[in-house]
This record gives structure tokens, sequence and C-alpha cells, in this order.
């Protein structure tokens, strides 16, 4: 065997995301599985016939009653099937595992649905967010042990994953995701804890998004109706900012619940996020946005319409809160730049010549149009010596903190820090923190 | 398992149940050995060693990261593990097997695939990564004696010392998660000043087995100065701390500045002058550099100290007795720092830089504002620098990271660059030459053969025309003169580095060899000199 640093142990690699849950083998470039972290789920007190949880395992022991008896609907075809009566929950919140009842089934199905492996049989690394409390840390650990009966188990956040994914270990790591954005100083493969910013800004950009289609506009009088193309029987095209002209399907219309709903726009407003804004790479200009050529976007409706400025005003919220904003909500998530200027602040002055010569932009909300240039350019008014490093393949921002966990666990170096069973039965939940610094 | 490819082998490759072994249910695809070029690892592995100390991280690679990402599902993944086993168990006669890692302290066994050959009961080879640094301990007994501090409780410096030790010294860590409950809030430099004193304490009263200048130097390498560190960091922070309005104000500053003292040395040549026309006398101008050397030791400012020598006569109206004007480097000579000075250097680690020569225009460009050194690495020539980065990869060296930038480190990574850039230039005279001569000779041989075909005024002729179709070859035979000697020259380099480069294959670019490179390099230095 070449001797450079890589071993195999066939140690399985867990990236929890409020998105998506991505897992594979360590030593892979991507992650085998990926499943959404939305799940449907529908109440099942009134069919005691019906088999119990689709998904199986065990809950754990605290468990809420509903969701003991409710059928579990995990994976590409669990939310986005319409179902009578379902509702979706995400166990998400913040970037942390906020409700663990339905963790062990979203895993199991990852596992043995995506990689169809049996998790006893390997070695299993798990990612967190480098402001996971203790207490998450050690449940994950259980929930490892004693549900999944893993050989061996590992935590490490995605902060030095993302920086690692790259190549680097020391880094300044920008990590925008579905629910948090993030900045991490890591230093010889540790985090600087008290150099750590992060804020729910991807959330106030999708509020943004949503808020910039719904509300109605000289143009758009109606606003714009996010209705699942699910519930849409038939449809006419039509001009665009014309009326659109469809027909519902009365049937599925008694059967929609709110949560379902919600989680519908918020997937519909994603995409056109993703198709259609973006941000001007110089910061915000009338004529320039009005210079930009529109881009058009059809709904489920049928309703299509071309964007133009506004398209623009959806990215500016990730670098400048407008003064009316920051009046009408005192907690307002901090933008980017004010997240690495406290980032910096917090650090050593030694450190922040080496950081910001190695900033790492990832996450999947670094993929929005244009940031990446934006942020460069904001920087570079500040600190004349940055450089940003930010992966040009999409696979590999999107999947950052899972790709650092593939080479870190395939690392023969890496191997003596697994906690192995007989650890975990030895010493008990203390031995995570002790040995996942 | 062991025992070479067994049905049973196969078995759990393909995930079929298997009755006795517990298999990997599904080992990866793996690339072909030829996937894991050690080259290109090195690059990686390079990448890692960041402007930080190497660490664990250091030996971090990226596994096959150039593969493309497996998007065929079903059969062909399965068709492709079958391959990959194949691979691994009849070609590289790897087997999956059992180890145990003596770098742990408990009995957790994974599983990898090794050499067939191995010694199954081998210690594992990444073990040795695991290296404990050293870290002193103390009794209390010692404590008591040597290491009470006003400061710090017994308890807090063993809790100091555990942190040190589980983040393997780097300190910047240890500063982030020090958390001594009940304690007062510590900065690095607390930490690290407590530290390296234990330390130093410890080693100065220990017996030591081995001579006193050893001993001093240990305790010389856990030398540490709290309050330099901490004005050392202040001035980072100032210097971060500039607004745009400041740094504008400084650059005007200085371009002031520069224009007063052209004023300056052009009033002191025009009294100069006009002193010699009037008076047939030299205005005493060692003298006046005496006399500044007075008015260092009796201001003794040493924010003043950069003064050079000078064209600026004392009694200028600007500078005045006191003496504030005369600031900056004016002259190119450098003058010799008084001893006093040099002591004063000497102790405030005061390294000076070479004055800047008078002739460059006061411009922007000119100033060289304060600056980290780590961020103004030197860099080779933007028009060689590819050129000399393949000689040097060739040559093994690596030049891309400098670890410690001191001022000595970076003046030998210039002298490299320059060195590498002696050794280019000379290739491609050599090239050149050498490319000259085949010329000369493929003609020569033409010529030899129009000869024999016909000899007389045809011949000439034809000669004049090839002559005037590359008038710039002149290392013809009948050239007289200069033209000879030239082309001699060239032949006799050519032909030592023919019988030089006959011992190595002759397709390589670059010679490698240290006596090449070091007379190279006194050349180009000798150039320099000249230059
Ligand atoms: N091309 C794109 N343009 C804009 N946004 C994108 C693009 N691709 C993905 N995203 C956004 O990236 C987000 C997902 O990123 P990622 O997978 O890093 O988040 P996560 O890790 O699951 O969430 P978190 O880190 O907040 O827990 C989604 O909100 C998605 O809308
Ligand atoms: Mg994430």
């Amino acid at each position: 065997m070449v001797n450079y640093g890589a071993d195999e142990v066939s140690a399985l690699v867990l990236d929890i995301g409020t998105s998506s849950i991505r897992a594979g083998y360590a030593g892979e470039d991507t992650p085998k599985a990926v499943v959404p972290t939305s799940y449907g789920f529908t109440p099942q007190t009134q069919d005691p016939l019906d088999v119990p949880m689709e998904a199986g395992g065990d809950p754990a022991a605290d468990a809420a009653e509903i969701k003991k008896k409710a059928k579990l609907h995990i994976g590409q075809h669990g939310p986005s099937m319409f179902r009578h009566g379902m509702e979706v929950a995400n166990p998400m919140q913040a970037g942390l595992i906020h409700d663990f009842t339905p963790i062990p089934s979203l895993i199991r199905y990852a596992f043995e649905t995506g990689l169809s492996c049996n998790a006893a049989e390997h070695p299993v690394l798990v990612t967190e967010p480098p402001w996971n409390t203790p207490a998450n840390r050690e449940r994950m650990a259980e929930i490892m042990f004693e549900e999944f009966q893993v050989p061996a188990f590992y935590i490490s956040n995605t902060g030095v994953l993302n920086a690692f994914a790259v190549g680097k270990g020391t880094a300044l790591v920008i990590d925008i995701g579905q629910a948090m954005a993030s900045v991490t100083p890591v230093v010889d493969g540790f985090v600087l804890r008290k150099g750590l910013a992060s804020s729910a800004l991807p959330q106030l950009v999708h509020a943004h998004a949503k808020h910039l289609l719904s509300t109605p506009t000289q143009r758009r009088p109606g606003g714009i109706q996010l209705i699942p193309h699910q519930l849409i029987s038939s449809k006419q095209p039509v001009d665009p900012a014309v009326a659109p002209i469809y027909s519902l399907r009365e049937d599925r219309i008694p059967g929609v619940t709110p949560s379902w709903r919600e989680w519908y726009e918020g997937r519909e407003v994603d995409e056109w996020v993703m198709s259609v804004a973006g941000v001007l790479d110089q910061g915000w200009n009338d004529q320039l946005a009005a210079s930009r050529p529109p881009r058009q976007y059809e709904f489920p409706t049928g309703f299509n319409d071309w964007f133009g400025p506004e398209r623009f005003l959806v990215g500016e919220q990730y670098f400048i809160h407008s003064a009316q904003m920051v009046a009408s909500n005192p907690n307002i998530p901090k933008t980017l730049p004010a997240l690495i200027a406290q980032s910096l602040s917090a650090c050593e002055p030694d450190l922040r010549t080496v950081l910001l010569g190695n900033i790492v932009l990832t996450g999947g909300g670094s993929l929005f149009a244009g940031l990446g240039e934006r942020l460069s350019n904001e920087l570079m008014r500040n600190f004349a010596h940055m450089k940003i490093h930010a992966p040009g393949n999409p696979t590999e921002r999107r999947f950052g903190g899972w790709l650092g966990g593939s080479i870190l666990a395939s690392l023969g170096t890496f191997h003596q820090l697994w906690i192995s069973k007989e650890e975990w039965q030895e010493h008990g939940k203390a031995i995570v923190g002790q040995r996942c610094k | 398992m062991a025992g070479g490819a067994s049905a049973a082998d196969v078995r759990s490759i393909l995930a079929l149940p298997s009755p006795s072994t517990p298999g990997p249910s599904q080992p990866k695809p793996t690339a072909p050995k030829t996937a894991r070029k050690p080259e290109g690892i090195s690059r990686e592995l390079y990448s890692l060693i960041g402007p930080s100390a190497p660490s664990l991280t250091a030996q971090l690679a990226k596994p096959r990261l150039k593969q493309k990402p497996n998007l065929g599902r079903g059969n062909k993944v399965a068709k492709w593990r079958v391959l990959a086993f194949v691979w691994r168990v009849y070609v590289l006669k790897e087997e999956w097997q059992e180890f145990s890692n003596p770098g742990r302290a408990d009995s957790l066994k994974l599983c990898h695939w090794v050499k067939a050959t191995t010694d199954p009961t081998a210690e594992y080879q990444f073990a040795k990564y695991n290296v404990p640094s050293t870290v002193y301990t103390y009794s209390q007994d010692e404590y008591n004696r040597l290491l009470e501090d006003k400061d710090w409780t017994k308890e807090e410096t063993d809790y100091l010392f555990n942190v040190v030790r589980e983040y393997d010294l780097r300190f910047y860590v240890v500063a982030d998660r020090y958390d001594y409950p009940g304690g007062q809030p510590r900065t690095i430099e607390d930490l690290k000043d407590r530290y390296y004193s234990v330390c130093r304490r410890l080693i100065r009263n220990r017996p030591w087995a081995g001579d006193e200048s050893s001993k001093v130097q240990l305790v010389a390498s856990f030398f540490y100065d709290k309050d330099r560190e901490v004005t050392r960091k202040k001035y980072i922070a100032s210097l971060e701390n500039r607004t745009p309005d400041q740094i504008a104000e400084e650059e005007a500053l200085y371009v002031e500045v520069k224009r007063l003292e052209q004023n300056e040395r052009r009033f002191a040549k025009e009294r100069d002058e006009l002193l010699k026309t009037i008076a047939g006398v030299d205005s005493g101008l060692p003298g006046v550099a005496a006399d500044d050397e007075v008015q260092i030791a009796l201001f003794g400012d040493p924010k003043k100290k950069k003064k050079g020598g000078n064209g600026m006569d004392i009694d200028s109206p600007i500078s005045g007795p006191s003496g504030i004007i005369s600031l900056g480097p004016s002259t190119p000579t450098r003058r010799v720092q008084s001893a006093k000075s040099v002591a004063y250097d000497a102790l405030h680690c005061i390294l000076r830089s070479d004055v800047m020569p008078t002739n460059v225009p006061p411009t922007k460009a000119a100033h060289q504002p304060v600056y980290l050194r780590s961020s103004r690495l030197p860099m080779p020539k933007a028009s060689m620098a590819p050129k000399i980065n393949q000689a040097l990869a060739e040559l093994d060296v690596s030049h891309t990271r400098l670890v410690m930038p001191t001022r000595e480190n970076c003046s030998q990574l210039e002298g490299l660059f320059d060195a590498a850039a002696a050794l280019v230039d000379t290739k491609k005279v050599v090239d050149k030459v050498d490319q000259e001569i085949r010329v000369l000779k493929a003609r020569l041989a033409g010529r030899a053969s129009v000869g024999a075909r016909s000899e007389g005024a045809d011949a000439d002729s034809k000669n004049q025309g090839e002559q005037a179709e590359d008038g710039e070859r002149d290392a013809e035979g009948e050239a007289e003169g200069e033209a000879t000697e030239k082309a001699d020259r060239a032949v006799s380099v050519a032909a030592s580095v023919r019988s030089y480069s006959r011992k190595r294959s002759k397709r390589s670019a670059s010679v490698s060899s240290v006596d090449t490179s070091t007379t190279s390099a006194t050349r180009a230095s000798r150039k320099r000199q000249r230059n």
C-alpha cells in the first residue's frame, strides 16, 4: 500500500443539514445518498390495523405521542408526494437538530435505502455545526451506538471539514446553508470558538424573495399564487404577467394541511431564487440593475413573468440591510460582511492575515448567482491581502462538509481518534467531549 | 479474515449472505493503484502545510478526488466493485484484514486493505504519527520551591498545562478554549508567559546531564518576552486600524518630506558652489555629518534613527538648531551607525533596511509603508517565473512556502531565485549555441557536398546569397577576427556542456548539480554588483 496518508476502513460519513441529509462511504468524492431532511407524516390514530411506521426504528423514549402513531414519509417520494392529511416537518432549527424523534428513521432511511448497508458493520463519522451543544452531540453518539450498533463513532464539525475539503488546515470558512450563514475561523484543524459568528441570514433572504413574489404590485395586481402543481389539474398558456387560467383538483383541496402547503411554497420560492435571483457584483446601482437582462420564470399555475431589477434586490439582503428594515427589526440577522468583521475582530491580530489569505466559501447558498464576486469585491475594499477559495464544482460546495468528512475518515492518522463501542460502554457520554475537540 | 481470495471474500464483496465472516457489506469501488500517484499526493500534502506549523492536517491528503462522481447505479456499480475486488486480490495481492491500532488505548479493530505479504501482526503503519508532544510536568515540591506566582494558583497552572498538552502547544487554540472556572480572563500572552516561564525555571533548576551550553540553548528556546509581544500586537493593531484618511495623510506627508529634502539638497549644492567660487573653500561636509551624530546622541529620539547621512547644512534656515526636520535618508551611502545605536537596535530587535536610493523620484512608488514581512515574500521575476519554477521543481527544491520568513530566510530565498535565474539564462545560451553549431555543421556538410559537385564561382555566389539571407549568423568560416573568436568561444562552451550532458540524459532540461548552480549564482551576483 502506498503510504501517503490514506487508509480505508470502509467508514460511513453522515452529514445532516437543514435541507438534506448526506450519506456515503469515506474516500469517495460525493455522497451516494442525499435525502431531504423534511419529512411527511400522517397521523394514524383512526386505523389501528395499519402497519406502524414505514421507516421502522424504535422511536426514542421521549417520542411525542402523536408522532409515535404517525406514519413517516421520507425521501424523494416523501413530502413531495400528495397524501391526504399529510403534515410536513423538519427536525432542524438554526442548523441544529431540534427534534430527535424522526432522526433515527431518517438516518436509517439514508443508510439502508440510500446506501443499502448495515451501519453496524461500519465506523460512522457524523458532522455537526460548530455551534452544536454538548447535549446534542452526546445524543447523536447515543443514537449511533445504541440504535445503530456502530463499531466506532466520531463527530466532527462542518467548519473544520469544509476547510479539509479544499485541502486547508487553517482557514476562515464562510458556510451559507439553508437556515444559517456562518463564519468559522479554523486553525490547525481546530475551530476557534470565540471567533465563531453565525446568523439566520439565508432565512431572511428567503423571506424577502417570498415577500417579493406574493406582494401585489402595479404589474402583478394579484401578487403571485404559489399553488402546488399537485393541486392543479389543467392550465393554459398565457402571456407574461397576465392572470393565469387553470383549474384545481378540487378532490385534493380538503386534504391539504397548512404545513404541507408552507413547505411546498418554500420549495417553489427556492427554485425561483436558484434560477432567477442574483446579486450585482459592485453594490446596488439602479442603472446597472436595469441594464441587466430580465429573466422569465413560469409558476405551476401557468403564470409567468419577466423579472428585471427586482431579481437583484434579493441578493442585496446578503450584504446590506436598509435602515428601515433595521429599525423595524432590531434582531435582524447579521449580513455577511458584518459576520466576517465580527469573526475577525475576535481573533488574534496575528491570525487575521493568515485567515484572510485562506477564506473558504462554501455551502449550497454560496451558489447564489453573483454572490462570490460580490463578496470578493466587498472584502477587497477593506482587506487588500484577502484571498477567497471557492470550489468551482457546485457539488463540492453543496457537499463540502460531507466531502471533508470523507477525506478525514479515510486518513490513516485518523483511525486512532474513533470512539469505539468499547470506550463508549466504558466511559459513557463523557468520552464524546474528550475525544471530539 | 486472511488467506487470499476465497469464495467467502467474493460473497462478502457482492454483499451476499456469508455464513461465517462479518466482512464489509459494501467495500467501496476503488480506483486501480495507478490512480493514486504519490507525485500527485505530495502536491496535495504540500498545499496543507499552511503558514502555520504542520500538524495532523499535514498528513491530510485528498484521496482520489479526481475520480468522476459515480453516477451509475445498480449493475454498473456492482460490476465496478467486482472489478476493483479482483484487482485488489489478484493484481495488488491485497487482502481485507483486521488490524488494531497501537496508537489507541482500547482494542478497536477495524478492517482495511493491505498487501497480502504484510505481516498481520505488524504495528499499524500510521500509529507512528500518534506522537504525544512533550509538555513539562512538575511536582508539588517543585511548585512550592520554584513556581509560585502571585497571579497564578497551582490549580490554574495545572489547568493551563493540561490544556496545553491537550492541544499540543497550539497556543491560538489553547487561548480559545482556555476557560478556568472562576479564574480571571487570560490573554494568549498571559498564557504563553506563564507556560514558558515555568518551563524555563524547571530546566534551570533541575539536574542537567549534558553540558552547560546545551542547557543554555534549551532555556533560550523557551524564551518569551511578554511585553514585547504585547507591544508588537499593538503595532499590528494600529497598522490595521489606520483609516483610509490616515493612510492618505501618511502618503502626503512622505511626498512633502521628499520635496523638502530635494529643496534642501539643491540649496546646499548651490551654497557649496558659491563658497567654492567666492572663497575657494570646501563646505566641510564631514563636519556636518559629525554634528548630526551629536544631535542624535543629544536628542536621542529613536524615531529619528532612520536619519541617513546628509547633504544638509546645519545652518540651513529650515532645519534650525534643534534639527527637528533632519528626517529621512538623503544620501545613497549609508553612514555607519554609532555604537550606541547599534546596541539599541540589537536590544530592540530592530533591523534596518537599506537606505533607499535617492535618484528615485519622490513618488508614491518609492514609499514603502510598514508591512508584515510574511505578506511580501520574494518572488521570482514574473517574466522568468515559469522557467524558474520548472527548474527548481526539477532540482527538487520547493520554494512556494516559506514557513519562517525571517530576514535571513527571505534573502536566501531571493538568492535561490537569482541562482535559478542565472541557471535558466545559462541554459538558454547553451541551447542557442548548440543550435548555432548544429546549423553551422549542417551548412558545412552542405558546402562540402556542393564543393564536391562544382568548385568555383558558382559556389561563391551561392555562399554570398546564403550570407545575405541570414545576415545575423556571422560565424561563417571565412568571417574574420572577432566573429571567429566568438564562434570559438561558443564552440568551447558548447563542447563542455555537451560532454557534461552526455553523462546525463540529453533531454534533461536543466543541469542539476550544486556546483553549476553556485557558479552561476556567483556570476549572477557579480552581474548585479556591476549594475
Ligand atoms: N444554485 C443555487 N442558487 C441559490 N441557492 C442555492 C443553489 N443551490 C442550492 N442553493 C440553496 O442552498 C441551500 C442548501 O445548502 P446546504 O445544503 O449547504 O444547506 P444545509 O447544510 O442543508 O443547511 P444548514 O447548513 O443551514 O443546516 C438551499 O437553501 C438551496 O436553496
Ligand atoms: Mg450546512
